[in-house]
């Protein structure tokens, strides 16, 4: 057990840490992570971010360079993980395309759709992923959307919901139903559907901060055709969240670094607000100080498990620590605005604002990726070895 | 970036801990350790030390990385004996006053218990006249008393008049003793605070192990205990509960580590990772002890069951060099002032 390891991670870390602040663009700096933007497309600063990411070799630094990597070790893409963890800088703008459909389509794709690959990877083409449905949410093994095939087409019809970055899509990664006699996790295969294709309708569904930052699908009679199929049919459960295997160790640091962050901005307030020599506020900021740490060191132990090559019970629990301690992190902010807690006009809130919105993001964190109740049913039976109920 | 892989030799020192109490701590000698309030508790334990534990004595002088895995051993079969006090926090600072018993107490030939605390519970150096809360007073052989200053004085425990303390905790006995005046040997503020830390984590290792302890025993019976025709870990009710207690004691395991590593490198987060070992190790031994006594139904309110040992040693644990909230309070301070 040690604190660092050794000079050669360092030096990538002085690396990545002056790239990042050489070129962050400013629409990312100072921890603006809890903003969340609204626009018709995807904006030119930040196609910008992501293709330099990856021209640069930064955007999945475990790749090699044509995938917008540089072949990095396993411990160099922590250290990566930790300096953009730090500084709430994300990659791009929009997760599916190089978290989920690069990675997948690398592994199950055919030659032609490995093809794809790179724009996925580099933001050229946006994705969204069409996973859930109205009656599929936790239960994502009973998604009901059908795609017939029909000659060399599958013809689909049926609906998504809570797709994120659909208005902005020109491609979506679609989960779909294509034996509906097989058990339910059987008949499930996955197409890639152009965005314009006749037949797709988008309806923008508007969140409760008030962006519009996911959307409903409407699939009536849409033609996809059976090259676009990806792996084999009715395989498609196999390719679920087929996300970037290499980085699973350290994907905790971006809920770490963004508790660290919201607990500096609540020993500002407190001090701002003359509540610092308060005995309550001060009793509830040591709980959450010993609760931000004592994860971060949880999610290490777990990494070293990872490293190791074997699984990593203990990132089981990050999920469910860093969504619920957001939750508490954010209100605790309201609350310490007394009066102003609920007022969302940022010239008058503290900072901006900023608590009032992120505890409204901050809502969706238990739910999304996994509710935390799921994600208790997991660790009580994987982890604990209970029996299922 | 911290890394916790264990070496060969810290996986073989936790093995090999964990051999030795298996085989020579079970149950049967802890109840003993309970129910035995007669004069011959004490004598019992001095055997068992003398027996088993002196030659890891050392471990006090060494990484406390290595003693926080062996304390999480010995603290999930509640071993007897004074070592947590005599290595992590006497030894200490006999070395700081370069005192002539301190060679003695890292071969274990000599033990070694601190009074510090005041009768309010305040766990810094003063002239009060008595001092409180000392643990394992008549299992040692000697007592370090730390004055104001900060100074020791190195009693024998022989000669110490003092009147035990009735106290939840019967395998943890405390005494409040009359403090010894008389000239003492000055040590620094930072070997006073280093010689804190270090049995700071370690009881907070060893409250580690008591969490794992109720956890295991706690799993393994909801998985055999059959009520309405099934197991009741099989419950979702009660896997949350389950679930959430895991959590806090995996919070715990991590934050000892870590707070061993920044003492042993005297690291910048030292002062904090200290804190918050001790806080999370405390509410997690608590968190699942009332999980576990709930888990267990009426079995685990009584006697019966050795559940109460551990849930005694927790709450006695959390409450000895500050509890959860206090070490809060001054991780707030370390945010503010």
């Amino acid at each position: 057990m040690k604190l660092s390891w050794g000079s050669e991670e360092e030096a990538f870390r002085s690396e990545i840490a002056s790239f990042l602040d050489e070129h962050t663009p400013e629409q990312l700096r100072e921890g603006r992570d809890w903003i969340g933007e609204e626009a018709d497309e995807v904006p030119q600063w930040a196609r910008d971010w992501q293709a330099l990411l990856f021209d640069s070799g930064w955007m999945i630094p475990g790749y090699p360079p044509e995938l917008g990597g540089r072949n990095a070790t396993p411990l160099q893409t922590l250290v990566y993980q930790e300096e953009l963890a730090a500084r709430g800088v994300p990659r791009s703008v929009h997760f599916g395309g190089y978290g989920i459909v690069g990675p997948s389509l690398l592994e199950f794709g055919d030659e032609t759709q490995r093809q794809l690959v790179p724009a996925a990877i580099r933001g050229d083409t946006v994705w969204c992923v069409g996973m859930s449905e109205p009656d599929a949410g936790s239960d994502l093994g009973s998604l009901a959307t059908r795609a017939d095939l029909d000659g060399d087409s599958f013809v689909v019809n049926g609906q998504k919901v809570w797709t994120s970055y659909a208005e902005w899509a020109e491609k979506c990664f679609l989960y779909v139903r294509t034996d509906p006699t097989a058990a339910k996790h059987k008949g499930i295969s996955v197409l890639i559907l152009d965005m314009d294709t006749p037949g797709v309708e988008i309806r923008p569904l508007r969140h409760i901060t008030g962006n519009a930052e996911f959307a409903e699908v409407f699939l009536v009679d849409a033609v996809v055709p059976r090259s676009n199929l990806v792996g084999e049919l009715n395989n498609g459960w196999r390719i679920t969240m087929g996300s970037l295997a290499h980085e699973r160790g350290g994907l905790w640091l971006e809920g770490v670094g963004y508790a660290q962050r919201a607990l500096d901005g609540l020993v500002d307030l407190a001090r701002d607000r003359g509540l610092d020599s308060d005995p309550v506020v001060r009793r509830t900021l040591g709980e959450l100080y010993e609760e931000v740490r004592s994860i971060r060191a949880l999610g290490y132990k777990g990494f070293a498990s990872f490293a190791q090559g074997s699984s990593a019970p203990e990132h089981s629990y990050m999920k469910l620590a860093a969504s619920e301690l957001r939750q508490r992190l954010n209100e605790f902010g309201m609350d310490l605005q007394g009066a102003y807690a609920t007022v969302t006009d940022p010239t008058l809130a503290a900072q901006g604002g900023r608590f009032q919105a992120a505890w409204q993001m901050s809502l969706a964190a238990t739910i999304g990726g996994g509710t935390s109740e799921i994600q208790r049913n997991i660790v009580a039976t994987r982890v604990l070895g209970l029996p299922r109920g | 970036m911290v890394d916790f892989a264990l070496t060969d030799e810290q996986e073989l020192l936790r093995d090999t801990a964990r051999s030795l109490f298996t085989k020579e701590c079970p149950p049967a000698l802890l109840r003993d350790a309970f129910y035995d309030v007669t004069p011959e508790g004490p004598a019992a334990a001095r055997s068992f030390y003398a027996t088993h534990l002196r030659e890891w004595a050392a471990l006090g002088d060494g990484p406390l990385v290595d003693l926080a895995l062996f304390m999480q051993e010995s603290g999930a079969v509640l071993a007897p004996g004074p070592l947590w006090v005599s290595s992590s926090w006497a030894l200490p600072l006999l070395r700081a006053a370069d005192h002539p018993d301190a060679d003695a107490v890292a071969d274990g030939s000599l033990t070694a218990t601190v009074a510090v605390a005041d009768a309010a519970g305040r766990w810094e150096p003063g002239d009060h006249d008595e001092s409180w809360f000392v643990p394992h007073l008549e299992e040692v052989d000697r007592v370090v008393v730390v004055r104001s200053g900060p100074s020791i004085v190195v009693v024998d425990a022989a000669e110490v008049v003092g009147a035990p303390i009735e106290a939840l905790d019967r395998t943890r006995p405390l005494h409040r003793i009359a403090t010894a005046s008389g000239p003492g040997t000055a040590i620094t503020e930072v070997a006073f605070r280093d010689a804190t830390d270090r049995a700071t984590v370690a009881l907070s290792a060893e409250l580690v192990g008591v969490g794992r302890w109720l956890q295991d025993t706690t799993l393994s019976y909801v998985n055999e205990r059959v009520q309405f025709a099934k197991p009741v870990g099989s419950f979702q009710g009660l896997q949350w509960k389950l679930v959430d207690a895991s959590l806090h004691q995996e919070r715990a395991a991590a934050a000892v580590a870590y707070a061993a590593m920044c003492v042993d490198a005297d690291d910048a987060d030292r002062a904090s990772s200290v804190h918050v070992a001790k806080a999370a190790a405390g509410g997690a031994a608590r968190h699942w002890s009332r999980t576990g006594l709930q888990a267990h139904g009426g079995i685990g309110y009584t006697w019966e069951h050795d559940l109460h040992l551990r849930l005694r040693r927790a709450y006695g644990g959390d409450h000895l060099l500050g509890d959860a909230d206090w070490h809060r309070d001054q991780l707030a301070a370390l945010l503010f002032d």
